[in-house]
């Protein structure tokens, strides 16, 4: 229980501290919400272009604010000092990562099930594969992008540096991973590139879920290689969560 | 060779036992882990950032039970001593022990550390905090915790903004918070980071009165400080400049080396400061 009890501490202290700021939960359910309904009815007169783009949105969206959400409040913990009283404590590398990944895990599920019903349900995008296939690959990816947020947030002294890392590690996720043209139609050097980001594997795995029903032994590969990214960013953050 | 003035303090006292259980079990659990020599040895002790040398041949010995002031100029290296005294950064050279040990989360229950930043979360309550703090000190028991955290807050009377989010306090509220943190889980070493910058006279008093109890019943602690208001305060005394001590002892003996009668300790300070650049 000992073992267990400073993550679930720490996870209930972020869920706990997300919860009582009543504008950034507004923001984790409105923004996404808007950004589909933006999308979605744009294109409503294009129902192929818009399944088609609709796999890579909900992925991109989970891997965005899960990562603004993790590297803000994790360069609050090492700004305000919280970070240096914490690791005066008996609290380990694991309790830290355990405990933060728990904690935006919640919203991240509550977010990504939300984006998703609402793509599905309101913006009505057809799908053939199963929801629960879907809502683990983006786990999968928020668990990366909880570990990117920590390890990034040891290179920025202020939030103002913080928000400058969102265009540098999420727009090479947009433009090359698939999100807006098919990686196959990118240039040779930017294809080279698409085959290190996360995202580039989320897209794939969820298109042929989404799109051609497929199970998940069918993206074995995809949901490997999203493990690897997960388990490289992990091993990255704890290498840097104990600074200061 | 600057003035030393090498004063120990008297021996160790007895810790007294309170009707507390979590006490109880906490001082079993330390008495395995803490041994029985000086709350804090030091020797020479080194440290760098970079190339630039922050702390430099820092020899010290702290009794169990007393208050140890370390006083200096900001930037003097006393947040530098403390951080390396928590474990936080390593020494260049030289080994700085708690208890016989090097600092690290095996003593985290014997220790506890006040930040000079009040280090709290704002979103959440005193009372929620407290809990948190506790938490992460190994009070994995709800009920232990429970009467922990009303003690503590009993103890910097704020049983009126228990239910208050840390956002709402004012200053010196906070900074009561921070100190109810440090010491929730009854450490045997307090070390204590400029704890009474920015607190009324009332306020800093009451940190005071409970420092000395706490010095009564065998708690170590140690302050930084560059108020001499803290300094007259203390059992014993550090002055450091430069990233060294120029003199430790009491503030009676600190006070006499001047030579002057009726001196201030802020006389001593200075005194001792400048013979100490005169003989660099």
């Amino acid at each position: 229980m000992m073992l267990f009890d400073r993550k679930f501490a720490i996870a209930g202290r972020i869920v706990r501290e997300v919860r009582r700021d009543r504008r950034s939960v507004a923001m984790i359910i409105g923004a996404p919400i808007i950004v589909m309904s933006l999308i979605g009815f744009s294109f409503q007169d294009q129902k192929s272009v818009l399944n088609q783009v609709a796999p890579a949105l909900i992925a991109t969206m989970a891997m965005f604010f899960v990562f603004v959400l993790t590297a803000i409040s994790f360069l609050r913990e090492r700004s305000q000092g919280t970070l240096e009283r914490l690791l005066s404590t008996a609290v380990t590398r694991s309790d830290l990562l355990v405990g933060y990944l728990a904690g935006f895990l919640l919203f991240a599920l509550i977010q990504s099930i939300i984006i998703l019903m609402y793509t599905l349900f309101v913006v009505d995008v057809d799908y053939a594969g199963k929801i629960w296939d879907i809502v683990l690959i983006l786990l999968m990816v928020t668990v990366t992008s909880v570990s990117m947020g920590i390890f990034v947030s040891t290179f920025a002294k202020n939030e103002f540096q913080v928000v400058q890392f969102i265009p540098l590690i999420l727009a090479p996720q947009i433009f090359l991973s698939g999100v807006i043209l098919p990686t196959s139609q990118l240039p040779g050097y930017f294809q080279a590139v698409s085959g290190v980001l996360p995202l580039t594997y989320a897209n794939r795995a969820l298109r042929d879920i989404m799109l051609r029903g497929a199970s998940l032994s069918d993206v074995l590969p995809e949901i490997g290689v999203l493990a690897l990214f997960a388990i490289g960013m992990l091993v990255a953050a704890a290498a840097t969560v104990r600074r200061t | 060779m600057p003035d030393m003035i090498l004063i120990m303090a008297s021996s160790a006292r007895p810790i007294k036992h309170t009707d507390c259980n979590n006490k109880v079990e906490l001082e079993q659990v330390n008495d395995s882990v803490i041994g029985k020599g000086p709350a804090i040895s030091i020797s020479g002790l080194e440290f760098a950032f970079g190339k630039r040398p922050v702390l430099t041949g820092i020899d010290l010995v702290i009794p169990r039970g007393v208050a140890f002031g370390i006083l200096g100029a900001n930037g003097a290296g006393k947040t530098t001593l403390v951080r390396l005294l928590i474990g936080r950064l390593k020494p260049s050279a030289g080994t700085a022990l708690i208890f016989g040990q090097n600092p690290g989360p095996a003593l985290a229950e014997s220790v506890g550390y006040m930040p000079q930043l009040n280090a709290l979360y704002e979103a959440l309550t005193v009372q929620e905090n407290l809990d948190f703090f506790a938490r992460m000190l190994g009070l994995s028991d709800a009920k232990q915790r429970v009467r922990a955290v009303e003690r503590a807050i009993e103890l910097v009377d704020l049983a009126d903004r228990a239910d208050s989010v840390i956002s709402e306090l004012s200053g010196g509220m906070r900074q009561r918070v921070s100190l109810g943190a440090a010491l929730i889980h009854k450490p045997e070493l307090l070390l204590l980071d400029e704890p009474t910058v920015g607190l009324d006279p009332e306020l800093r008093n009451m940190f005071w009165q409970h420092f000395k109890e706490m010095t009564r019943s065998g708690t170590t602690i140690l302050i930084s400080s560059h108020t001499m208001d803290d300094a007259a305060h203390c059992d014993t005394l550090g002055f450091m400049r430069g990233g060294k001590f120029i003199a430790t002892g009491t503030p009676d003996e600190l006070r006499q080396s001047t030579g002057k009668p009726d001196s201030t300790l802020e006389d001593a300070f200075l005194h001792l400061s400048q013979k100490s650049v005169a003989s660099a």
